[in-house]
């Protein structure tokens, strides 16, 4: 009967502390001893869009068209925002634009997922804010907690509107995962369905999953390899060294580093006080200020 | 030529059709039993193909000239997403958004489907006859051929076709390309497209060279930023320097963004070229002489660059060995574009670059393969040939001149005056909608052929200065529909006609060039022994060829001779401001405006999406009373148009910049009417040497219209504050953190 | 100050004028029936489309996700904490003055709930999966998630619904039994003769009745603050600025006693008219609520100003931001003239003449309305369009005639529910007017003969 199970397994449902425990398995092959997480390198990105356009072939993304952008119903789970040095008197460009690239952060302890009246949006055992299409019932709570404002929710019917997918274009849709229906939320996976075939492959080959298994499509696309996607709990994985570097750590809301003065690391987590740990390390863009 | 038993069409066919078949069988429209599909099952399906998992085929990318390198994701029958291959030195696993959108443009529903006569849907036979009518008593001068750039051995048998044709009139045309820069870099380091080596310099001061965004080869150029940027590299992290009257996405990653008076490009390098030699740089005598007069002072007024600048920027340039020095579009696209570059060439000379980030690039062994690259001083030309009635017949492939020749070059009423116009087109796009006889070509991802790139990228390597590559392109997956052509069929069918004898052994064009392929098997790295359908089938699943090229060389030395700098032109009273068209890394020319992700992609400066925009400085726009979203009239001598004004700071007070490929009267659903047709109001002043029309020499002026809109963009309200949050997008200055030693 | 009732109105006289609104109500009555009927289309024809087109039609956005359908779910609910005010806390309160018109502010209560229940399902973008919000047991260990706030929020409403129909049914018994006893055929005959369970007015009913009652009426009253407070909870459990505040329980109850004041003073003016009450709603009745909502009114200014200083003196930056883009910001209009209706338009109910004055009152009390309406939209919107990440900041977003469309509905849907009750169940409460009236006569006689006469038996 489902009312005990919940009761003897209660703390399957819910983390004692979302950073501390590494999660349950999802069932007994895959030992959890995964927990994905980013590094993004500011300096290197150049707002090229590369990884937004990347995130749509991948992830089904519907294009929208002009009236439905206009109303804010855009569906990029990658954005690039873009920024300007400000000063008393406006804007200043003098050294450029600053570049962001801005999706789900797959926080730790994730605000968007303690809200969700119906459970739609959990956090899987490697560390990923996950969201279950069809047990969301489009209360957009989430969305109205994210701190990130990353969640897109599917206002229309996309697939049966005219022009997002009209035939042949939607032949080009990826097998590996859903088309989202109208009145569900939806977010960056962190590209799952990538995710599960490296963790499928080293499943077969009886190995753990190495460094260089998955790129998420944005990592795969980006010119200027911007991104870094890797296993955190794998010290040889380069997004756990970049880290380690940075001396960024996952279950701190406030970094050791940043109580030293001109601590010279440029790792940093957005948002970070908010304390939704998340798993996506900035790097600081550098500006040479001699020119 | 006999077709091994079981080869790449065949396995096309068994995957198209099974794909095909399982995607149909659910809406009950197959035909088995009619007998003419071959419906192939999935339990006997080859040992490489498993259903649910995807196979990729290597391809070269065909959405702009840098020949990027891709890998296509191959499902059930159909491809899904490109990816970039690993192994290219052009862009070692990375792609462009433009890139990505490739499938777009495949799987575009608005493509042309059958041949089109007057309008009315033909057979190939009837096409194909009409051509042969219409040449039939016609002289090979009368015959004109528009093609954009090309390469490999498309281009091959376009000669033998022009050659059959006894025509010597090919006008290779494209709207936006470094014309006038290949011409300045052969004066100047005796080669039109050196290597560029971004990843080698300290210091890179680009004048417009739109490098990160559409300029040459991008991902290439974005790869060697990455590694440019590096603290961790032994040069340390490089600093870029980027010079333009009108921000480019490179500019927004610039540690120090110029604003320059558009014109004065070449004038700043001479300055900079002063104030080197009075920091110490030792220059020959001949240009010492030559850039004598340009003081920073001098220079300072003329460009608006404040001289202070100018000497810091020298003295950056002396400290910090080697740089590399670029001239990008927003030099070259003046009436004096080719001194602007060649004045910018020459600060590499005098900072001794060349040779260490300009570096000779190899080229390709076999010419009748080597690109041969566009510009629009062949427009003009066929123009002009066109209102004087010397073609009877033109064919127009991989070029759209009705949309991007400006109005005033009456380009469109003197390509009516052909008696037969021909144009190969994947959309009825506005010279199709112009053509006598519109040919629907294959996508990229169904057609085969090779391509050369322009820009020779090189692996790391001893072999580095030999090394030239010729890519593969093939097809992704079967047709989508059964009545269009690969470029390549086309032409050999064209040359049936007039040499059936030469080509009666090649059934389409995959056979020739399966063919011209093993002829050369060894000069393509093959040994003779090799077996002919092995090696066939390495080389197509590499997709890369690399060929022993010719080494070049790049002049060490430059002689102040060429130079006699012009002044820049003067503004007209009448149009105060200067048009610079914007070329984004999207949009381009406007001809993958009907891919609908590159529409939706926001524009990464002003981030305006499914528009085009007038970008105009607060300062101007504050004087004229224009605020952001009022639809303003642009207006040329050579006529208007109304686009959104959106205010940016990144752009010249003398200066409004309109960004081209937007306004298209055809093409499709994505691309019709969405915005406005900035090529349309270009001036017809030609750059003085080359005749290549100089992009930024319009003059124009603004008014209101009196009505508004609210811009559709990415961006907030805001625009681009960060509204005293201090974690978002952090920016540090370069000594305060410690890059040396980061992972 | 006159008196509240008159205190020779006959029991039978009682009777005869309250069974008459389940007769012959004025012409009025259809027409504001039919009114209603059509502005509850309007909502219905909105929600059709919206069910078939997407949430899109709504104009809400990414990440102005919420708009006026959760408004308009506060406002409701808010909106029910009348009824068990009048109902329940009066009650305990021995206020007698309550008896004429504490029913009908109960029926408020419980369809006011209802309405409220309808905005929670035009909000869902899956409505027709909304049974997932529901703890049923199954093999699937689907269980909803117990600690998001909507889920209290569901439980809560769906509690204070049912108690508050319990509530109302039960203090009607002695009612349903009069009309049971004076309407002598049809369906309503056997409706209030099975719903009357057999009331006969012995002692033992009598006394077990009044057990009951109070029992009911003490559950209530933490209930009702509970529930509100749990519907503060959605927004102060949640991080957006603007939002995450502590005052937020308190204020939230505050605003639904308010809202709910006001409601009733505009419901006891339409109903003393279309159903001819003027003996039972009497102006020192209404004088009273009237000086009962000014209370309140300034109760809710004081939080409101207690919510602005905390967030001025806070380090919050970003709620600091929400507040004074409230006051200069998109928003401004609104809540400006939510101030304006909520703390400036209640001193009109300081001016004595005018608290009798039912034109005025009933103006009044629809301003105060709109203030509170706008109240909610207030902490709805702006956070949305000026929360924690710049570039999300939304200015543009205005709810599409579809999300008006439904607020208007809902109107109808309301009035709809409201109306047919009173036709069919006594909107005054017949016995408990006898007492009053008794208690009246009593005191009377008492002043007349100058003795001393102890008041038993009373409630
Ligand atoms: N596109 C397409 N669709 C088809 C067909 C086709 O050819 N093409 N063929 C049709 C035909 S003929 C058939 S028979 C059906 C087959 O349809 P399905 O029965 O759906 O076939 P499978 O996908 O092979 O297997 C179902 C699941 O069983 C799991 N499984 C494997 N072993 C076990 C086990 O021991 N215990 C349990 N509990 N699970 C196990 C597998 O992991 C898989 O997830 O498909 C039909 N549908
Ligand atoms: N590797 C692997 N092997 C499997 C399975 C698996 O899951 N994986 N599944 C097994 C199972 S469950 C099954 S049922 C079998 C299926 O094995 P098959 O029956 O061999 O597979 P089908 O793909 O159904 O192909 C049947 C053939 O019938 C043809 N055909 C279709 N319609 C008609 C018709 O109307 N008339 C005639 N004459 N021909 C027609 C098709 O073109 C096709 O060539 O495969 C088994 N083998
Ligand atoms: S970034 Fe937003 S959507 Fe993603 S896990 Fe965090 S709160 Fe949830
Ligand atoms: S929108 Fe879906 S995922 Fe988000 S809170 Fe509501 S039900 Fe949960
Ligand atoms: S990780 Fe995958 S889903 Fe997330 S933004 Fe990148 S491409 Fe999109
Ligand atoms: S692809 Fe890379 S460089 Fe381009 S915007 Fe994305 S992260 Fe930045
Ligand atoms: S730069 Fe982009 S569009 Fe051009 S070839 Fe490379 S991937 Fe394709």
């Amino acid at each position: 009967m489902s009312v005990s199970n919940l009761l003897e397994n209660w703390s399957k449902f819910r983390h004692t502390h979302p950073v501390e425990d590494k999660g349950h398995p999802d069932w007994e092959a895959y030992p959890s001893d995964i927990k994905w997480a980013m590094a993004i390198d500011l300096d290197a990105c150049t707002g090229c869009n590369a990884c937004s356009v990347a995130c749509y072939a991948e992830n089904n993304l519907p294009v929208v068209g002009k009236e439905k952008y206009s109303h804010g119903q855009a569906m990029h789970w990658m954005r690039i925002e873009r920024y300007w040095d400000e000063s008393e008197s406006g804007f200043e460009v003098d050294q450029g634009a600053r570049f962001l690239p801005m999706m789900c952060q797959q926080c730790e302890a994730a605000p968007c997922e303690t809200v969700c009246p119906v459970g739609a949006t959990n956090h899987t055992e490697d560390g990923l804010n996950s969201q279950i299409y069809n047990r969301c019932i489009g209360s957009r709570y989430c969305s109205a907690n994210c701190p990130y404002k990353v969640r897109y929710f599917n206002w229309y019917d996309y697939p049966t509107t005219k022009d997002v997918w009209p035939s042949p274009m939607n032949e080009q849709l990826n097998p590996d995962l859903s088309v989202r229906s109208k009145g569900v939320m939806e977010k960056c996976t962190f590209c799952k369905q990538r995710t599960y075939v490296a963790r499928n492959n080293a499943k077969t080959e009886g190995r753990p999953v190495q460094d260089g298994d998955v790129q998420t499509a944005c990592q795969e696309a980006c010119p200027a390899g911007a991104i870094t996607f890797g296993n955190l709990y794998d010290p040889e994985s380069k997004v756990a060294q970049k880290w380690q570097h940075q001396q960024v750590e996952l279950t701190k809301e406030k970094q050791d580093k940043d109580k030293t003065e001109g601590n010279r690391l440029r790792g940093y987590r957005i948002l970070e006080e908010l304390r939704p740990y998340p798993s996506v390390m900035y790097l600081e863009r550098v500006r040479e200020s001699a020119v | 030529m006999k077709e091994n038993d079981f080869n790449r069409r065949d396995f096309l066919k068994v995957l198209g059709w099974g794909g095909t078949a399982v995607a149909l069988s659910g809406c009950g429209n197959t035909s088995i039993q009619d007998g003419q599909e071959i419906v192939t099952s999935y339990v006997t399906l080859p040992s490489y193909v498993i259903p649910s998992i995807a196979n990729y085929f290597n391809s070269t990318c065909a959405q702009c000239d840098a020949g990027c390198n891709i890998m296509g994701r191959v499902r059930e029958g159909r491809v899904l997403k490109a990816e970039g291959n690993p192994n290219s030195p052009i862009n070692r696993g990375k792609m462009c958004g433009l890139g990505q959108s490739g499938v777009q443009a495949h799987y575009n529903p608005d493509r042309i489907r059958q041949p089109l006569l007057k309008g009315q849907a033909v057979t190939w036979e009837a096409a194909l006859g009409a051509i042969n009518d219409k040449l039939n008593g016609v002289k090979g001068e009368q015959v004109a051929f528009l093609t954009g750039g090309m390469s490999g051995h498309v281009q091959a048998l376009f000669g033998n076709y022009m050659d059959a044709l006894g025509s010597k009139n090919h006008f290779s045309y494209e709207a936006i390309s470094p014309a006038v820069l290949r011409v300045a870099n052969k004066k100047a380091y005796g080669m039109a497209m050196p290597r560029y080596r971004i990843d080698k310099a300290r210091v890179v001061v680009s004048f417009g060279a739109d490098f990160l965004g559409a300029w040459v080869s991008p991902v290439n150029f974005a790869q060697q930023y990455a590694q440019f940027r590096k603290g961790t590299r032994p040069e340390g992290r490089g600093v870029l320097v980027q010079v333009e009257p009108k921000m480019t996405l490179t500019g927004a990653n610039a540690d120090s963004w110029i604003g320059i008076r558009p014109g004065t490009e070449g004038m700043l390098a001479l300055g900079v070229i002063n104030a080197l030699g009075s920091a110490g740089i030792k220059l020959p005598a001949d240009i010492a002489a030559a850039v004598k007069d340009y003081t920073p002072e001098r220079v300072g007024v003329n460009t608006g660059v404040p001289f202070e600048r100018i000497n810091k920027l020298a003295t950056l340039l002396k400290e910090r060995s080697p740089s590399l020095v670029l001239a990008g579009d927003a030099a070259e696209g003046y009436v004096n574009g080719s001194q602007n570059a060649l004045a910018i060439a020459m600060l590499n000379h005098v900072l001794g670059n060349v040779g260490k980030t300009v570096e000779a690039a190899a080229s390709v062994p076999f010419p009748q393969i080597a690109p041969t690259v566009g510009s629009r001083s062949s427009l003009n030309k066929l123009n002009d040939g066109l209102a004087a009635g010397k073609y009877k017949v033109v064919f127009s492939y991989g070029a759209n001149p009705v949309f991007s020749a400006p109005a005033a070059m009456k380009f469109k009423d003197n390509f009516v005056k052909a008696d037969f116009k021909v144009a190969f087109a994947q959309y009825l796009d506005e010279t199709a909608q112009a053509a006598d006889l519109v040919l629907p070509l294959d996508s990229a991802m169904e057609d085969w052929g090779t391509v050369v790139p322009e820009y020779m990228a090189a692996p790391e390597g001893s072999d580095a200065d030999t090394y030239a590559q010729m890519s593969f392109r093939q097809p992704l997956m079967q047709k989508l529909y059964p009545d269009t052509r690969g470029v390549g069929d086309i032409l050999l069918a064209l040359l049936k006609q007039r040499k059936a004898d030469e080509y009666k052994d090649f059934e389409d064009f995959y056979s020739y060039l399966h063919n011209a392929v093993l002829k050369n098997k060894v000069a393509l790295g093959g040994k003779t022994t090799d077996d002919d359908d092995i090696f066939w089938d390495e080389t197509l699943s590499k997709g890369i060829v690399p060929l022993k090229g010719v080494a070049g060389s790049v002049s060490a030395k430059m002689s102040a001779a060429d130079l006699k700098l012009s002044p820049a032109t003067g503004t007209d009273t009448n149009y105060p401001l200067r048009l610079i068209p914007a070329v984004s890394a999207s949009m381009r020319d406007g001809r993958n405006a009907n891919e609908p992700w590159l529409q939706e992609s926001p524009d990464p400066l002003t981030t305006v999406v499914w528009d085009s925009w007038v970008e105009i400085h607060p300062k101007t726009a504050a004087k004229l009373g224009i605020a952001e979203g009022d639809i303003v009239e642009v207006a040329s001598k050579s006529g208007s148009i109304k686009s959104q004004a959106y205010l940016f700071p990144g752009i010249h007070p003398d200066a409004v910049s309109v960004p081209v490929g937007y306004g298209h009267e055809g093409m499709g659903r994505y691309a019709k009417g969405v915005g406005a047709n900035v090529f349309s109001i270009l001036d017809p002043v030609f750059e003085q040497e080359t005749g290549e029309l100089a992009l930024n020499e319009t003059n124009v002026k603004i008014s209101k219209t009196g009505q508004r809109v609210i811009i559709v963009k990415e961006e907030g309200p805001l625009g681009g504050s960060q509204d005293g949050r201090p974690k978002i997008a952090v920016q540090v200055q370069a000594d305060k953190v410690d890059l040396s030693k980061e992972v | 100050m006159g008196k509240d009732i008159r205190e020779d109105i006959a029991w039978a006289q009682i009777n005869k004028d309250v069974l008459k609104s389940l007769e012959s109500p004025r012409k009025a009555y259809w027409v504001i029936l039919l009114v209603a009927l059509l502005v509850f289309g309007v909502g219905v024809g909105c929600e059709v489309y919206q069910y078939n087109m997407g949430m899109g039609v709504a104009n809400l956005d990414n990440p102005h996700v919420w708009g006026l359908y959760i408004a308009s779910f506060i406002f409701w609910i808010g909106m029910s904490h009348s009824g068990t005010l009048l109902s329940a806390i009066l009650h305990l309160m021995h206020a007698d003055w309550r008896k004429p018109i504490y029913r009908f502010a109960e029926a408020m209560t419980t369809f006011s709930l209802l309405t409220a229940a309808l905005f929670v399902a035009v909000h869902l973008g899956r409505v027709w999966q909304i049974y997932y919000a529901l703890p049923y047991p199954n093999e699937r260990w689907a269980w909803p998630n117990f600690q998001s706030p909507l889920l209290w929020d569901a439980m809560a409403v769906f509690t204070y619904l049912s108690s508050s129909m319990i509530f109302l049914y039960v203090g009607m018994i002695p009612d349903l039994a009069i009309c049971r006893d004076n309407i002598h055929q049809g369906w309503r005959k056997k409706v209030y003769t099975i719903l009357a369970l057999g009331w006969e007015g012995t002692d033992r009913q009598w006394r077990n009745f009044r057990m009951t009652y109070l029992t009911v009426a003490c559950f209530l009253i933490p209930l009702a603050v509970s529930v509100h407070s749990i519907v503060a909870g959605d927004f102060a459990m949640s991080q957006q600025p603007g939002w995450h505040v502590t005052s937020f329980p308190p204020y939230f109850v505050a605003g639904a006693l308010y809202s709910g004041c006001a409601a009733i003073i505009s419901l006891f003016v339409i109903l003393r008219y279309v159903f001819r009450f003027e003996e039972y709603m009497t102006l020192p009745i209404l004088k009273k609520i009237v000086r009962l909502t000014f209370a309140i009114a300034m109760v809710w200014t004081y939080l409101n100003c207690i919510e602005f200083a905390s967030v001025w003196y806070s380090h919050d930056e970003a709620a600091k931001g929400v507040l004074i883009q409230k006051a200069i910001g998109p928003y401004a209009p609104f809540w400006w003239a939510m101030i304006f209706c909520g703390s400036v338009v209640p001193f009109a109910m300081m001016v004595k003449k005018w608290q009798t004055n039912i034109p005025i009152m009933f103006a009044v009390s629809l301003l105060l309305n709109l203030g509170m309406f706008l109240e909610r939209w207030m902490i709805v919107s702006p956070t949305f369009s000026h929360g924690i990440y710049p570039w999300t900041f939304d200015h543009d977003q205005w709810p599409s005639m579809v999300q008006w469309g439904m607020v208007f509905g809902s109107f109808g849907w309301f009035t709809l529910l409201f109306l047919v009750f009173c036709k069919v169940f006594p909107s005054v409460s017949m016995y408990e007017v006898k007492e009053m009236v008794y208690h009246r006569s009593l005191q009377s006689k008492k002043e007349a003969a100058g003795e001393e006469l102890a008041v038993k038996g009373a409630n």
